[in-house]
């Protein structure tokens, strides 16, 4: 495992290739090790100092953990590390067919809320949006292989989409499921 | 460039050395204190054998008194015995408001503090320094029976608390004088004192219903380490909820019209053991001393269900919605851990147990789990287990925000995040020449300000004027591991490090934290000249370098006067180069450059002159 005073990015951290396709189990498992090193329990009656330091290393571990685990950010990561301009949240995607889609996932998602089974509905919608990420993911690493990083920016934006449909829908499954 | 630089702390710590280390189960109801004797986490007791310390203190004018002997206080002196003090802990006088009807004491505020004190015959107590005497007494117990000074404790607090309560009750440790090492989320007490971090991997609920607060928290273990994946749950309900629901069934059936303090303690203590009592039986009888007799009532178990079933109901939305949040499905947690005195009654175990479709853990003392969790990890952080590779990982409870134009919550670190955090957030100024900035620091997951917690207030001040939205303030966002968060500001365009460190705490008076905030705009005023000086040194270096090429070059063009009137300035400022003023060194600059303008605009029109020359000579060659 790399020392991680010495790595150069948050793929090294974890000891990972910086590839997409990750195992999330060892990455869970690399977390643990450095935090059951660097954590702040684990210098409970070091100096202030060094005190203060673990709870840096901890915060970074956590960032990097998290930035890793989600396959969005994960994407985003990727791009930056390999030299991409990315944009601010707030840029969109000038790809008509895909607004198409992603008003068509929208309006999918109230009908669920207005359908007589709205459960299964979501459900049905849920694996739909699952299998277009998994297509986006797809696309993304094809691009980014090749080096055609503005192409894959555009893919991770539209993941970045998919999921935010998708946080709308477990949002609505929640309200559904609440009594 | 690494990410991160630093050297591994190193700790020295005599082998064989068993050092001395409590746990503290700092209660609504009642408190704990927990050790390890031989390995084996026990609580310890008072003379009498019991281990529940009552969280009840008694202020009279020369005499504090904590636990029994305060509740045999409570009835003949309610205005000068507080009880549940828990539920004011790091609360404004706001949010105190909604509790002044149900409690008997008067709440009173210290000038513009925002804090609320009790007020009692023996003065104006925080819940702070309340909470604190119940510590004290708790360590003194933990001292008697070890026979010596605690090396530090492990203090536990409900898993939903915010900053504010946290850090209250970080501050009534240090009040108490005790070495705290560490806040521990009940919960995950709980899940320790189970000893579930020696058995398999999985997930675990633990479901905690104490007398005065609700908490759900789903962990994941995976080789000794316990992560917090989600938590959740509501700090005002709790036990004291349902003996209220009950207290009101009794009102209603009674008929009572007038209810003043006493009557309504008579009613609640009634109601808690009557709610006790059907643990056990189906069917119990109640009375109640009123003015004008005895009432005498019969409650079946069936009836107090159906009183007590919307608030379980409400606990399982919670472990819904923490389910949820983890994005774990409820069939596969693999154990369920039941906290907490009111996880006895019957209804609460069969609903919780219906809703995660498996039984429920309750083998040891819900009362005494959380202590004996809190003592495990006192020992390991003490260091004498130097071989455990127990590691509890926590999440911070509540969404963390900075108040946006217009009102609006922007949330800077989202609930449930993985802590130690640190986040930062760039802001900049909305009009021209602006030199300061408010901060308002907040938590909780709504939109509005007005609907969110209120930490702490600040301005960053003394940044240069520049045009709107040219400023860059970098807001910084720290959590520690005990969930306590600092917040930082700094305007980064500038490079000026007007650094200010916050720490929100209810213990503290405004004018202690105003104090706090003069220091550390002072030492950002320093900082500012330190700066201002540095710069004008490198200009000032940087003129006379430029000065010295252009003279070698083209010297020869300047008249004799002018020649040593640019030495003279020159001279001037090298000497003045490492003073301590900014402003001379800027104004012998600004001298400098004055006596070089003639010179300037001559080499200036020397090099027009060469370039077009030099086009003529293309002309020519093209003709």
């Amino acid at each position: 495992m790399q020392s991680p005073a010495a790595a150069q990015n948050y793929f090294e951290l974890f000891d990972l290739s910086p590839d997409f396709e990750i195992d999330v189990s060892r990455l869970q498992a690399a977390q643990q090790r450095l935090q059951a090193v660097h954590h702040p329990d684990r210098h409970v009656r070091a100096d202030a100092a060094a005190r203060r330091a673990s709870v840096q290393m901890a915060a970074l571990i956590n960032q990097a953990f998290e930035t890793l685990r989600d396959p969005v950010k994960r994407s985003r990561y990727l791009l930056e590390i390999n030299g991409a301009e990315l944009p601010d949240d707030s840029a969109t995607t000038n790809d008509a067919e895909f607004l198409m889609e992603q008003l068509e996932f929208r309006e999918a998602l109230e009908d669920c809320r207005d359908s007589e089974a709205p459960l299964q509905c979501c459900e049905k919608l849920d694996s739909q949006l699952r299998h277009r990420a998994g297509e986006l993911a797809g696309a993304f690493v094809g691009e980014l292989d090749a080096g055609q990083l503005d192409a894959a920016v555009d893919y991770s934006r539209k993941m970045q989409f998919i999921q935010r449909i998708q946080h709308q829908l477990s949002e609505l499954q929640f309200d559904l499921e609440d009594f | 460039m690494a990410l991160l630089q630093i050297s591994e702390p190193g700790e020295s710590s005599a082998p064989h050395q068993h050092k001395l280390a409590a746990g503290i189960d700092l209660g609504t109801t009642n408190s704990l204190v927990a050790t390890l004797r031989s390995g084996e986490a026990a609580c310890l007791t008072d003379e009498q054998g019991g281990s529940l310390l009552p969280s009840v203190v008694h202020l009279a004018k020369d005499n504090i008194v904590v636990g029994r002997d305060a509740v045999a206080l409570q009835d003949g002196d309610p205005m000068n015995t507080v009880a549940s003090v828990k539920r004011l802990m790091g609360r404004g006088s706001q949010d105190v408001k909604r509790l002044a009807d149900i409690l008997p004491y008067q709440l009173v505020e210290a000038e513009g503090s925002g804090v609320p004190r009790i007020r009692t015959t023996a003065g104006d107590f925080s819940a702070v320094e309340i909470s604190a005497e119940i510590l004290k007494m708790l360590a003194a117990r933990a001292r008697q029976a070890l026979g010596g000074e605690l090396e530090g404790v492990v203090i536990t607090v409900p898993a939903y608390f915010d900053d504010g309560q946290r850090q209250a009750t970080r501050d009534a440790a240090k009040l108490a004088g005790l070495n705290l090492f560490r806040l521990l989320n009940e919960p995950t007490a709980a899940a320790v004192a189970y000893g579930l971090d020696r058995g398999a991997e999985g997930l675990i609920a633990v479901y905690d219903l104490g007398g005065g607060t609700f908490d759900i928290s789903l962990l994941r273990l995976n080789r000794g380490v316990f992560e917090v994946l989600a938590t959740g749950g509501d700090s005002s309900l709790g036990g004291d909820d349902l003996d209220h629901a009950l207290g009101e069934w009794i009102i209603a059936q009674a008929g009572f019209e007038q209810v003043d303090t006493a009557l309504a303690r008579r009613i609640l203590l009634a109601a808690r053991a009557a709610k006790e009592r059907l643990t056990d039986d189906v069917l119990t009888t109640i009375e109640i001393e009123h003015a004008q007799g005895t009432w005498r009532g019969e409650l079946d178990r069936e009836t107090f269900d159906e009183l007590i079933r919307p608030l379980v109901r409400k606990t399982l939305s919670a472990c819904r919605r923490a389910l949820r949040d983890a994005g774990v499905d409820k069939v596969d947690i693999g154990e369920i851990v039941m906290v907490g005195g009111s996880t006895r009654v019957p209804l609460v175990q069969s609903m919780v147990s219906e809703f995660f479709e498996r039984p429920v853990m309750c083998d040891l003392d819900p009362d005494q789990v959380v202590a004996l969790g809190a003592a495990i990890q006192a020992d390991v952080l003490a260091g004498n287990k130097p071989d455990s590779d127990m590691l509890l990982l926590d999440v911070l409870p509540l969404s963390l925000g900075i108040e946006t134009m217009g009102g609006l919550a922007e949330k800077i670190i989202e609930r449930n995040t993985a802590i130690p955090v640190t986040r930062a957030q760039d802001f900049t100024t909305f009009k021209d020449g602006q030199t300061a900035m408010a901060i308002h620091v907040l938590q909780g997951e709504r939109e509005l300000v007005s609907d969110c917690r209120s930490l702490a207030r600040f301005e960053l001040r003394g940044f240069p004027p520049m045009v709107a939205g040219a400023a860059r303030i970098r807001v910084t966002y720290q959590v520690d591991a005990d969930g306590l968060l600092s917040v930082s500001a700094e305007e980064v365009n500038s490079g000026v490090a007007a650094d200010i460190v916050v720490k929100p705490s209810y213990g503290l008076t405004d004018d202690e934290i105003a104090t706090m905030l003069q220091a550390s705009m002072e030492h950002a005023r320093e900082d500012l000249q330190q700066r201002m000086l540095r710069e004008q040194q490198v200009e000032g270096r940087r003129v006379i370098e430029a000065l010295d090429a252009a003279m070698a070059e083209d010297g020869h063009i300047l008249s004799e006067r002018e020649r040593q009137r640019i030495i003279d300035c020159r001279a001037a400022l090298e000497t003045v180069l490492d003073d301590t003023s900014a402003e001379r060194i800027k104004a012998l600059i600004e001298d400098l450059e004055e006596a070089s303008k003639p010179y300037v605009a001559r080499r200036m029109d020397d090099s027009v002159r060469r370039v077009l020359g030099g086009r003529q000579i293309d002309e020519v060659d093209i003709r």
